[in-house]
């Protein structure tokens, strides 16, 4: 069956199934519109993939929490969640399948052989390599054996989520599994990075969208993130961004700064360091996103997001002091320690020189009385 | 750890301690240095001395009337940038929440364009200032590296803060490392050079207004 | 309450009456582009279109958009995979055009300018399947008489 599938175009499918090319169209008119692509480019793209045929897609889940195949399957409306499904031939994905045991392993290793250096390999989840890996285990083979593996005859790797991106939470400080991104463990084949906490589900198909009509790795950031989607900061398209230029700020979650709506930088917000589409393509079919909810941006699609201080405090406060957070006591507690040290050290030193001095003075001193006997 | 962590985490927390430790080991240690004892009879009580004190801390930042037309143009140009820094040090959002989690308090901000202008401003009169103490034969002879250094660390904190606020030359995180790296560079160098002017000023002022007073002289 | 647009939500807004009257600067600048692809269609070039979702508008813009363009002697309404909706503003050759979900929620929304709009336009590989469907069917029923 999945050897079928990848021989037939993207467009044979589709007509079997009854989807007509105009409801191709209008799909493909909505991603490329989310693509910041002019919205009749979509016609291209949907004549490109009708003609295209689907490529085989493995994904991987390793340790991870399903939020990112949530993200994925859950959030468009019925009729869009299946597109990406016609696109692609998803032949090995064990949260979906309906397969199980070894019957679910063969169905890798039949679609593997059959598109042997042409096949998509999606990750989901951090690599566990502490104490040989045994952390994270399917059929009896670690996660790195499995990855490692199915990276060999992929055409390049996709990684969904922060966690496979970057690390992630089992990546987050003390790291007791040796989680590690797929980038740490892959060397030699293309790795797109689509981070994110899950990362938007448009983001996800977009980017799967592109890999499979240009059949080419898309331009990326220093992190690997298709430049598309992590082009610019949230900061760069928030809607409050005129109130923190005002710097008009919310102070607390309930006062009349957080009921005006305006900026939320010093609640914490992570916008102005944080690159991704939440600011224009949004949650939940563009309902809203984080800051339009009225809380501040975590930065979950940047590296390391776990550990870089409270989620609640300004970008331009320290990280250091209780749960990263600095607060005025500890404040007190460590500029007292260091200031009590300074007056001590001080002290002891003109003490020193005092003595010092006394020393000299009476040694002078008794030099000259010597002198004069 | 990426540069905008280690510029929030350990740096600036060695900044600090290095900052508080260094600050109050030379206040103490001038606090501390031995006086001459005063030989001369007292002319006024302790009490009235005190008041030439702060009188004199006060009086001499103040031109000086007969002086004006030579001392005018650096006293204009030292006061307005000064207040430019303390505009764009405190007047800042993201500022102010940085002073917040280190004391509690917090204020209104400035709009941010507007500290942003004033910054620029305060940088343009800063240029002029190095360009008087280069150009002006006397300042320079009795300039040392520790002035243009000072000069410098703090030059590079407005530089790249104004680079982050504006998003200029680099992407935003990396502008706003190094504008926190520069001010943590500035915080442990602040106690051991010239910037410690800003605790010794004052101080001084009233010291030596205190001892002028108690032995008569108007201050 | 099946859809989004059904919870009812109470919206802050500044005062855009007093800003009624007025033209947004953002609103001009999209008319003045319609006006300079209208001419470039007619010199022969291929159609354009203006992506209205990615446009940032203040709110009042979109009205003050659909008000400057007036409406006009055509409406389509398209059934695939949802409804579209493609109606002919007041200026020929200029097409509001919206395409919904199956829920009805919004996926793309943009300005179309084409002499006809393009996803109306039936390609051959359509055309050939429908004369199929026809062949097959003319046959099914002369194989039952
Ligand atoms: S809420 Fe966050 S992203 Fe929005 S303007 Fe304020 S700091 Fe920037």
């Amino acid at each position: 069956m999945p050897e079928y599938q990848a021989r037939q175009t993207i467009g044979e499918l589709l007509d079997r199934q009854g989807i007509s090319r105009r409801a191709f169209i209008k799909y493909c008119t909505a991603m490329a519109s989310l693509m910041a692509l002019p919205p009749l480019a979509g016609r291209a793209m949907a004549e490109q993939l009708r003609a295209a045929r689907r490529p085989s897609v493995i994904y991987l889940s390793f340790q991870e929490c399903t939020g990112c195949l949530e993200s994925l399957t859950r959030s468009f409306s019925p009729s869009i969640e299946n597109m990406i499904f016609n696109v692609i031939s998803l032949d090995y994905d064990d949260t979906l399948m309906a397969a199980a045991g070894h019957r679910a392993e063969a169905a890798r290793d039949q679609a593997m052989k059959a598109n042997y250096g042409k096949y998509l390999v999606v990750v989901d989840g951090s690599v566990p390599t502490a104490d040989g890996g045994i952390y994270n285990c399917a059929a009896g083979r670690t996660a790195v054996d499995i990855l490692t593996e199915t990276a060999k005859g992929a055409a390049a790797i996709v990684c969904v989520g922060t966690c496979s991106s970057f690390g992630g939470i089992p990546f987050a400080d003390p790291n007791p599994t040796g989680a590690r991104p797929v980038s740490d463990l892959i060397g030699d084949k293309p790795i797109i990075n689509v981070s994110g906490c899950p990362p938007i589900p448009e983001v996800i198909t977009g980017t799967l969208l592109q890999f499979v009509t240009t059949g080419q790795v898309p331009d990326l950031d220093e992190h690997r993130r298709p430049k598309v989607f992590f082009g610019n900061t949230i900061h760069d398209r928030c809607y409050r961004r005129p109130f923190f230029d005002q710097g008009k700020f919310a102070k607390t979650f309930d006062d009349e700064g957080a009921r005006n709506g305006w900026c939320l930088f010093e609640l914490g917000c992570k916008g102005p360091t944080t690159y991704n589409a939440c600011a224009t393509t949004k949650w939940n079919g563009g309902t809203s996103f984080p800051i339009e909810s009225g809380h501040p941006c975590l930065g979950c699609s940047e590296p390391g997001f776990w550990d870089k201080g409270s989620f609640y405090a300004a970008l331009s406060t320290g990280t250091f002091g209780r749960a990263g957070n600095l607060t005025p006591r500890d404040a007190a507690k460590l500029g007292g320690a260091a200031a009590a040290t300074g007056i001590a050290v001080a002290a002891g030193a003109t003490a020193l020189a005092r003595h010092r001095r006394k020393v000299r003075m009476t040694d002078i001193q008794t030099a000259d009385t010597q002198k004069e006997e | 750890m990426d540069l905008l962590q280690f510029a929030r985490g350990p740096a600036l927390k060695f900044a600090l301690i290095v900052f508080c430790f260094g600050v109050l080991w030379r206040l103490t240690a001038v606090f501390l240095l031995r006086h001459e004892r005063t030989l001369s009879e007292p002319r006024h009580p302790v009490f009235r001395a005190l008041m030439g004190g702060l009188l004199a801390a006060g009086s001499r930042s103040a031109p000086h009337r007969e002086f004006i037309r030579r001392t005018g143009y650096s006293e204009a140009l030292g006061y307005s940038y000064h207040i430019g820094l303390f505009v764009v040090v405190l007047a800042f959002g993201p500022h102010i929440a940085f002073l917040k989690s280190l004391f509690g308090v917090s204020w209104p901000a400035l709009p941010n364009n507007l500290v942003t202008v004033i910054a620029a401003l305060t940088l343009t009169l800063m240029l002029a200032v190095l360009l008087r103490r280069l150009t002006h034969r006397v300042l320079r002879l009795l300039s040392n590296f520790d002035d243009y250094f000072s000069w410098f660390i703090t030059a590079l904190v407005i530089v790249t803060g104004l680079m982050a606020s504006t998003h200029f030359g680099a992407p935003y995180e990396q502008l706003l490392a190094w504008h926190i790296l520069s001010f943590d560079a500035l915080l442990v160098w602040f106690p051991f050079g010239k910037l410690m002017h800003a605790f010794y000023i004052f101080p001084s002022r009233a010291i030596n207004g205190y001892a002028l007073a108690r032995k008569g002289a108007s201050v | 309450m099946s859809r989004l647009g059904d919870i009812p939500i109470r919206i802050e807004r500044p005062d855009f009456a007093a800003m009624a009257g007025t033209i947004g600067g953002g609103v001009t600048a999209i008319l003045a582009e319609i006006a300079a692809l209208l001419d470039r269609l007619a010199a022969g070039d291929e159609p354009q279109a203006i992506d209205l979702k990615s446009l940032p508008m203040n709110p009042g813009d979109r009205e003050q958009l659909i008000e400057a363009l007036g409406s006009g002697e055509v409406a389509i309404t398209l059934y695939a995979d949802g409804e579209s909706t493609i109606r002919e503003t007041g200026v020929h050759g200029v097409w509001w055009t919206e395409h919904r979900d199956g829920d009805g929620e919004v996926t793309a929304a943009f300005i179309e300018i084409a002499r006809v709009p393009g996803i109306l336009i039936v390609d051959s590989d359509e055309l050939q399947r429908g004369a199929e469907r026809l062949r097959s069917a003319i046959g099914a029923t002369r194989s039952s008489e």
